[in-house]
């Protein structure tokens, strides 16, 4: 039962990496309709935003940066990636809204490639190891062990997602992305700046890749260019899972997957983990295409 | 008929363009034979062994700057000629073939088991000689090219290496670890085999992916199993993710690494607190090599860095190349691939190059190195 | 028109014909990639061109003919001629398996579906024995005509030129026929083309089952060139390369797709020279690319217009950020 527990909180680690991520894909795909792959690539640059700005508050990468300063970095980090997010919708996606569906994903993968490689350049290709340690001391619990580091960064995650869940639900502009979601061209005529709309719905979800990309790094202690693009496709997977569009079920679908991989590399060992998540992923799709918390039936996708 | 004559002008260019590439090829290989020996370099220099890559090439270029300055070989000057292999085998393959098409005599490198195995088998159809640095794969060996010589321990030996000492310390019970590259579950394998061999047992193998970053689960599983001893036989950056994940779960037994995981880089991923009592098989870096401290020296000074894991084999390649050239009195590919053959005794940094029937080392240099106050150390 | 097809035509397929002699090995070998990617796009064109179907896991099918012949020559000691029909039939049969849970979807989450396909292909050649795991096949033996052992890069240039002629051929003669209208016109608009009496479960499963077969071929003669093979090659990125190279070149169009093919294998070996910024010029090109040319370097004739909207907003499809 304690090893149940155990791995269980191993999963939730994980899961919540893959929730935050999650969002920003599902709020894009729910407003737009696209799938951004360089989503991923968002929270790569979080960590490495994040990387530089400790190094420079620490000096030379001492430890002693305090809570404070950490908030700042983390704030700061988020909101540099999220204005990088909003360029990027600028400059890449909004000539093409109106454009076939496929051109925009290449575009897509084009922003993708570009961003990993202008990173490797400006970051070097190997990997970097960051400034913050976090003490390895937790608390015993049903018989587990979770570190006071895993406990945060479960608070964290789950704080971030409650904030997006107000703004969606209580500010106008919570409303203004719901009703673009459901019909565009109508939204324009009632006055509702649709483009504004889209550019604040990218700076969130770059805003939340960032944060998580920033905890990553501070949590397992190591980033590099290319993180961003493995666990990009289990995000998306994991927004699939919980419907695609839907913000509760990309926070579920999240958790879900980490779970799942975590008694998957527990029963069945590493290797076949992936085929498991990837088994689920296709199995909901064909039989239940709206994810787990998709109400609505659709007659053919 | 627009569309048609625009398709014949850029066709034509097309052509203009890869002809001026292969005549600008030909002609500056031309050049090159006169007055220099070009010698190809395939190396992982971009990609995520890249540091460990240029590490290789960095002892390379020494070595040939030293060879050149006590006047050459054959009376010209050896130049290198580097294609990048990114560890990839389809990159790798693209890679051979460029060196093969700018006549180089012979090939010093091969970094990753999977992307070697294919470039070599294009320089052994080139009748190109190829010395391996670090790829060590027994399957390197067994395709049965005799113009390819490996210069690093082979995979058997360093798996016995690991395993004795294993059965040494009192551990029997043994969970090994791959990355799924082709060159750590070959290790892996051959490991299963060595603990066994010694009344030990494996009770796990287990496969990880080498961009993953988050080991809970498997370490709670690991925990689990109680296991004596783990060996983790994979690359640097998932074994330093995997060490530091090891200690904070609290999985009991020693944990060793193989020699694709030596590098400090894995004590700085860790931490050094995690770090510490960390055992490594590998082949002993210059700085624990009686007689290396001028090596050791002018690299630092030369790179402002420590030689790397392969540094000291990398240069041994390039000086054993020339040695063989000489003996040789001829680039020519026979008589070359006698003469490396024919190698008795070549003093080389901390290890002595004869070949065996397989043109591999006949004597194994694995030793078991531990990390001690963050520092490797030489234990056995 | 009708009159400078033919004659320019002929022209590039003797170029083809007399270029080996003149290139180094190193170009040579870019210019069978380029081949092979010639006939991996002509199938993919098939699936994602004609028929509309968003496939992001089609390196299985390169895989699974890269695998079966491979396995056939080293552990059944097979001629690497019939070792092609046996990697037909099994490509088709993976066609027919991935087409038939897809036959519901459309458009993103049936390219998640392929996505998911793809990579679970690829796990299975890294876990499984008979796949060499991690390390691959290595040591496949090089096929024969008669006593003549084909073993010179010029050997498999030729091997792989003719295939590319012979997909182009069969796509086209494809494209033209009954089939090939019918598969535009599912594209186009399945129900009204359900209602004019296509059966669209059979031809979509013909066209998955078509692509992977000229998938395969490419994967066959893949294994006997390379003569070793990883799970390395058929990765996702390898996925997306090919079908960046039939976006590129223009849906549904062959010459497009071809020089899509060119341009996807070219351009990163002429960045070879400043190594670490390659990558980065070519992402920026592609969306630059995408931005000032969306409907590919050579779009079809005609209906460019009605390629650009092959997903057609269905009002049924749009989803809501809801709870």
């Amino acid at each position: 039962m304690e090893i149940f527990f155990q791995v269980l909180i191993d999963g939730l680690v994980i899961g919540a990496f893959y929730s935050l991520i999650a969002l920003g894909y599902t709020m894009v795909y729910g407003i737009i309709k696209l799938l951004n792959f360089a989503h991923g690539d968002l929270y790569m640059i979080g960590a490495f935003v994040g990387f530089t700005l400790l190094s420079l508050f620490t000096g030379d990468g001492g430890v002693n940066t305090g809570i404070l300063g950490l908030g700042v970095v983390f704030i700061g980090t988020m909101i540099i990636v999220g204005f990088l997010g909003m360029g990027i919708e600028r400059i890449a996606y909004r000539p093409l809204l109106l454009a076939p569906r496929l051109s925009i994903l290449i575009t897509a993968i084009g922003v993708s490639l570009s961003l990993e490689y202008s990173s490797m350049i400006g970051w070097g290709a190997s990997y970097k190891v960051y400034p913050i340690k976090l003490p390895n001391d937790g608390i015993q619990l049903l018989g587990t062990q979770i570190s006071f580091a895993q406990m945060g960064m479960i608070v964290l995650s789950a704080l971030l997602m409650l904030g997006l869940r107000l703004f969606i639900d209580k500010t106008i502009y919570g409303k203004a992305m719901r009703a673009i979601a459901l019909d565009q061209t109508a939204c324009s005529l009632m006055g509702v700046n649709v483009h504004r709309i889209i550019a604040l719905t990218f700076f969130i979800g770059a805003f939340l890749a960032a944060g998580a990309g920033i905890m990553s790094g501070i949590y397992y202690g190591t980033i590099n260019f290319l993180m961003g693009f493995t666990i990009g496709l289990k995000a998306f997977t994991a927004a699939v899972l919980g419907g695609i569009g839907n913000i509760t079920g990309a926070m579920l679908g999240g958790l879900v997957l980490g779970i799942l991989e975590a008694f998957g590399t527990f029963y069945m060992g590493g290797s076949w983990k992936d085929v498991l998540a990837f088994g689920i992923l296709i199995l909901f799709l064909v039989f239940k295409p709206t994810g787990i918390l998709g109400a609505k039936e659709m007659e053919r996708m | 008929m627009k569309r048609y004559s625009i398709v014949t002008i850029g066709f034509i260019l097309f052509l203009s363009l890869l002809l001026s590439a292969c005549s600008s090829d030909s002609s500056s290989g031309g050049k090159n034979s006169g007055s220099e020996i070009l010698v190809g370099v395939l190396l992982p220099v971009t990609g995520n062994n890249a540091t460990d890559g240029k590490d290789m090439l960095n002892a390379m270029e020494m070595a040939v700057e030293k060879i050149n300055n006590d006047g050459g070989v054959l009376d010209k000057k050896l130049k290198l000629e580097v294609a990048d292999d990114a560890c990839d085998p389809q990159t790798a393959t693209a890679a051979a073939n460029k060196l093969v098409s700018k006549k180089v005599v012979a090939v010093v490198g091969g970094y990753c088991s999977g992307s070697t195995l294919p470039a070599s088998g294009v320089f052994h159809n080139a009748n190109i000689p190829m010395i391996v640095a670090a790829a060590n794969s027994s399957e390197l060996p067994e395709q049965g090219y005799d113009s390819l010589f490996l210069i690093n321990g082979l995979v058997p030996d360093q798996a016995k290496t690991g395993a004795d000492y294993f059965n040494d310390k009192g551990a029997k019970n043994i969970v090994l670890i791959h990355d799924n590259s082709a060159y750590a579950k070959n290790l892996a394998d051959f490991a299963q085999k060595s603990v066994e061999e010694n009344g030990g047992k494996v009770i796990g193998f287990e496969a990880i992916n080498p961009e993953e970053k988050d080991f809970g689960s498997l370490m709670t599983k690991l925990k689990s199993l109680n296991p004596d001893g783990t060996y983790f036989t994979g690359y640097y950056a998932a074994g330093g993710l995997m060490l530091k994940q090891f200690k904070e779960k609290g999985v009991p037994g020693f944990f060793m690494v193989g020699d694709g995981s030596y590098s400090p880089d894995i004590i700085s991923i860790a931490g050094a607190e995690n770090a510490n009592d960390l055992l490594v098989t590998a082949t002993p870096t210059a700085n624990f090599i009686p007689g290396a401290e001028a090596f050791v020296e002018e690299y630092k000074s030369k790179y402002d860095l420590s030689p790397g894991p392969f540094s000291a084999l990398s240069n041994n390649g390039v000086n054993l190349l020339a040695d063989a050239l000489k003996r040789a009195e001829s680039t020519e590919f026979e008589a070359l691939k006698k003469a490396l053959k024919d190698t008795k005794g070549f003093e080389g940094i901390g290890q002595v190059i004869e070949f065996s029937e397989q043109n591999t080392l006949s004597q194994s240099n694995f030793h078991i190195m531990k990390v001690v106050n963050g520092e490797f150390t030489l234990e056995k | 028109m009708k009159k400078y097809k033919k004659p320019s035509l002929f022209l590039l397929v003797i170029c083809m014909f007399i270029l080996p002699f003149l290139l180094n090995s190193y170009w040579l070998d870019v210019l069978t990639l380029v081949l092979f990617y010639v006939v991996l796009t002509q199938g993919l064109n098939i699936v994602v061109g004609y028929t509309g179907l968003l496939d992001l896991g089609y390196a299985a099918f390169f895989a699974v003919g890269a695998y079966t012949t491979a396995i056939l020559m080293t552990t059944f000691h097979w001629s690497f001629w019939l070792t092609l029909p046996v990697a037909f039939l099994f490509a088709a049969i993976a066609g027919v398996i991935i087409g038939t849970p897809t036959l519901r979807l459309r458009s993103d989450y049936l390219a998640i579906v392929t996505l998911g396909f793809g990579e679970i292909v690829k796990i299975l050649a890294t876990n499984l024995e008979i796949t060499g795991s991690a390390s691959g096949i290595y040591g496949i033996p090089r096929p024969a005509i008669g006593s003549y052992i084909m073993a010179s890069q010029k050997d498999f240039y030729f091997l792989i030129l003719i295939v590319a002629i012979i997909s182009i051929i069969a796509v086209y003669r494809l494209g033209h026929s009954r089939i090939g209208r019918a598969w535009v016109y599912i594209r186009e608009d399945e129900d009204a083309a359900e209602a004019m009496g296509i059966n669209r479960i059979k031809l979509k499963l013909l066209s998955y089952a078509t692509g992977a077969v000229i998938g395969s071929f490419a994967g066959s003669i893949f294994a006997v060139k390379m003569s070793a093979i990883a799970p390395l090659s058929f990765s996702f990125l390898q996925s997306v390369m090919i079908l960046l190279a039939v976006v590129l070149g223009g849906l549904g169009s062959i010459p497009g797709v071809v020089i899509g093919a060119a341009l996807v294998i070219i351009l990163p070996e002429l960045l070879r020279g400043v190594e670490d910024w390659r990558y980065l010029i070519f992402g920026v090109s592609l969306v630059i690319m995408m931005i000032f040319r969306p409907q590919g370097i050579w779009p079809t004739k005609n209906n460019t217009e009605d390629v650009d909207d092959i997903e057609t907003e269905d009002p049924n499809q749009s989803i809501s950020i809801s709870k």
